[in-house]
């Protein structure tokens, strides 16, 4: 988990801004707080502060966060997913192996943001970027669009998939050798019920 | 029929020393890299240009920074610099992945260069360096450290991560967003390299775009190129990122160090990045595309990685480890819509690590065993020691992944050796051959066991051959350049 150096320490905020479980509290013109309880040791705050005021220390016991899918209806989750353009048993979270049948869970079990998902599940606190789309693309499948907390650049927004490219833009750029009709026919069969659940 | 005979005597040499390992908070500490993979008994090198001698003769290697300032200055001759004229601050937009060729000296030594050259045509002094990570986020600027990079800016070359600040980007299929800190200027020179490296993500499909939707992007932007395109559209993330309004009101010019497998043959500059594309697809498909089908040609091997990247970023003949592991299929041809690695791929497997689709294709059978000698975390790499056997030399090797936040469970499924000695005894047993290839980042030549050797080189004329008269035309033309306009043999 992270520790704060006070004496490196200048107070700038911006650990707690990209924390994406949000562990660390503050306010300006205070020193950080980080909750150990929270901290899942992903590095963020360790990589990105400006003076070198982060370390990270080893847990005396590995902590196992997970969301345990077989608590909610199997159904449900499937419908997330399908939604929201999954397959329920693929991988969302290459660092954690999470899958997308668990953050549909932690969305049954109450989770509206990618922080709560990340306090559940544990995504998003290995490489901290390749698994945001997943997740918020899960949240709009049952009509969570969280914003941002103001201050914070732990994420934006939603981006543009395969699925909505519009078919001018499709024919326009075929021919450099971008298959959009044919990779969207690959990803519909994962996600929409040929493929083995 | 084969095009040329091969004389082994010339081919074959003794190994080619690599790189010392280098220190970084990624990696472990060069003192636990005792032994390098090219100093076993048995192993020999093969030379690229004696297999392949179409591919140029190389700038470097050996080091040569003074023929590396010539060349990027003379691209930049023809470089149309008014865009830049009356501008209050360039931003150079560089990216760590130049660095991981042949040490970054030749990738430094391009991006200083290209400060003095706009200053001295240009008048203006307000240049940044901006350099992009891959998925660790200090990397860039443990680089700007080592080559100085900071004094030779004028204190302004800095490191930038997808965790920074954003900036939202309207494009023709919706908003992206990129980082603020690398579009904070008036105009923008993309300071890249040719290198193929991830071809299992961008298929080379506008390949010279690709840092506009990876290193100069938010983590929002990534995300969509490895979740929201598919397997093949993804690198349009990129091109529609290029083609903005917002970049190409801050767009000024491209220069790109040209990288192959036997080294930096020179430097391409272009006001023009669709025609700078174009001339690095034709080199890299002949050249990189040559190497490439020449190693899918192994049917059995142990793999030794031994370079300072992370673990399928290490090179060998500057083919990448991931292109390795996926080798058993043309990783160029886009009727292939699944790398046998790739992160839409890895995605496709159940707990069990069953495909979940047909589509998914196996890993390259002729990878029998992975020996971990020296390579670096920072890259979520579980899928390796998933999918083969993984011996990892020393304890301290194995607690750079135990502590690596990106790769939790890799050790669970690897085994640790003592030494490198030990480890190989272990993989021979395992992997049942003597094969043995090392990706080691030495370019120009590939380290090897004699054994593999001998198999492999008697393969190179075939090789090329195929690649010449039957690949090429059919990779150019997916790609929209008609094979009879660049294809003169
Ligand atoms: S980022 Fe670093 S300097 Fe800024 S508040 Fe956090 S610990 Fe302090
Ligand atoms: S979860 Fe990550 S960013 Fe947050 S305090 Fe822990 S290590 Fe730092």
């Amino acid at each position: 988990m992270a520790k704060t150096d006070y004496s490196k320490c200048v107070k700038c905020g911006l650990c707690w801004s990209i924390c994406p479980t949000e562990a660390i509290s503050w306010t300006p013109g205070e020193y950080p707080k980080i909750d150990p309880n929270t901290c899942m040791g992903c590095g963020a705050c360790y990589e990105r502060c400006p003076n070198y005021a982060i370390t990270m220390e080893r847990l005396p016991e590995p902590k196992i966060v997970r969301v345990d899918v077989s608590k909610v209806d199997f159904k449900k989750v499937e419908e997330i997913c399908r939604n929201a353009g999954f397959h329920p048993e693929q991988i969302i979270c290459f660092c954690t192996g999470t899958r997308a049948k668990e953050v549909a869970a932690a969305i049954i079990l109450g989770a509206k943001t990618p922080e709560e998902i990340s306090r559940m599940t544990g995504v998003r606190t290995g490489c901290k970027v390749e698994c945001i789309q997943p997740i918020l693309r899960l949240l709009r499948a049952v009509g969570i669009e969280p914003k941002p907390k103001p201050g914070r650049h732990a994420w934006y927004g939603i981006c543009p998939t395969v699925f909505e490219i519009p078919k001018k833009v499709r024919e326009k750029y075929r021919a450099r050798g971008f298959y959009f009709d044919e990779d969207e026919m690959l990803l519909k069969k994962l996600t929409r019920g040929e493929a083995k659940v | 029929m084969p095009q040329y005979k091969i004389d082994k005597s010339r081919v074959i040499g003794p190994p080619i020393a690599p790189l010392p390992p280098a220190p970084s908070i990624y990696g472990v500490d060069p003192k636990y890299v005792k032994k390098r993979a090219s100093e076993l008994p048995n192993m020999v090198s093969i030379k690229i240009s004696e297999l392949f001698p179409d591919i140029p003769k190389p700038l470097w290697p050996p080091p040569n920074p003074k023929a590396i300032r010539d060349a990027t200055e003379e691209a930049l001759e023809n470089v149309d610099m008014s865009p830049i004229k009356g501008a209050r601050s360039v931003n150079i937009l560089g990216s760590h992945h130049g660095f991981t060729i042949l040490g970054g000296e030749p990738y430094a030594e391009m991006l200083k260069t290209i400060k003095d050259v706009i200053e001295r045509k240009t008048g203006v002094t307000n240049i940044r360096l901006k350099v992009g990570v891959g998925l660790r986020h200090r990397e860039s600027e443990e680089y700007i450290k080592r080559f100085k990079l900071d004094e030779y800016f004028n204190g302004k070359a800095y490191g930038i991560s997808p965790l920074d600040p954003g900036v939202p980007i309207e494009t023709e299929i919706g908003t992206f967003y990129g980082l603020r800190a690398a579009y904070d200027a008036d105009k923008i020179v993309h300071a890249h390299n040719t290198d193929v490296r991830e071809v299992h993500f961008h298929r080379h499909v506008d390949r010279a775009f690709k840092p506009f939707g990876m290193s100069y992007a938010r983590l929002e932007t990534r995300s969509a190129y490895h979740h929201n395109l598919g397997p093949r559209g993804a690198n349009f993330v990129a091109r529609a990122i290029f083609n903005s309004k917002f970049v190409q009101d801050k767009w000024a010019f491209s220069v790109f160090l040209r990288a192959s497998p036997v080294g930096i043959l020179g430097v391409y500059a272009d006001n023009d990045l669709d025609r700078l594309d174009r001339r690095i697809i034709v080199d890299n498909l002949r050249y990189y595309g040559k190497v490439m089908r020449l190693l899918s040609k192994i049917d059995e091997c142990i793999v030794v990685l031994d370079y300072r990247t992370p673990i399928p970023y290490t090179f060998s003949g500057g083919v990448i480890f991931a292109n390795f592991t996926g080798l058993n299929i043309d990783l160029f041809d886009l009727d292939n819509p699944l790398p046998p690695y790739t992160w839409y791929t890895e995605a496709y497997y159940d707990e069990k690590d069953r495909p979940l689709i047909p589509e998914v294709p196996p890993v390259n059978p002729a990878i029998k065993v992975i020996v971990i000698n020296y390579a670096w975390g920072g890259y979520p790499s579980v899928f390796w020691s998933k999918m083969f056997p993984v011996i990892v030399v020393t304890k301290e090797q194995a607690d750079v992944y135990n502590r690596d936040p990106q790769n939790i469970e890799f050790m669970k499924h690897a085994v640790i050796a003592e030494d490198l000695e030990t480890a190989m005894e272990f993989a021979y047993k395992i992997g049942k051959t003597d094969k043995v290839i090392v990706f080691d980042g030495v370019y120009g030549a590939i380290n090897m066991s004699k054994s593999l050797a001998e198999y492999l080189v008697e393969k190179a004329p075939e090789v090329d051959e195929e690649v010449e008269k039957k690949l090429m035309p059919k990779w150019l033309k997916q790609r929209g350049i008609p094979p009879e306009e660049v294809l003169c043999k």
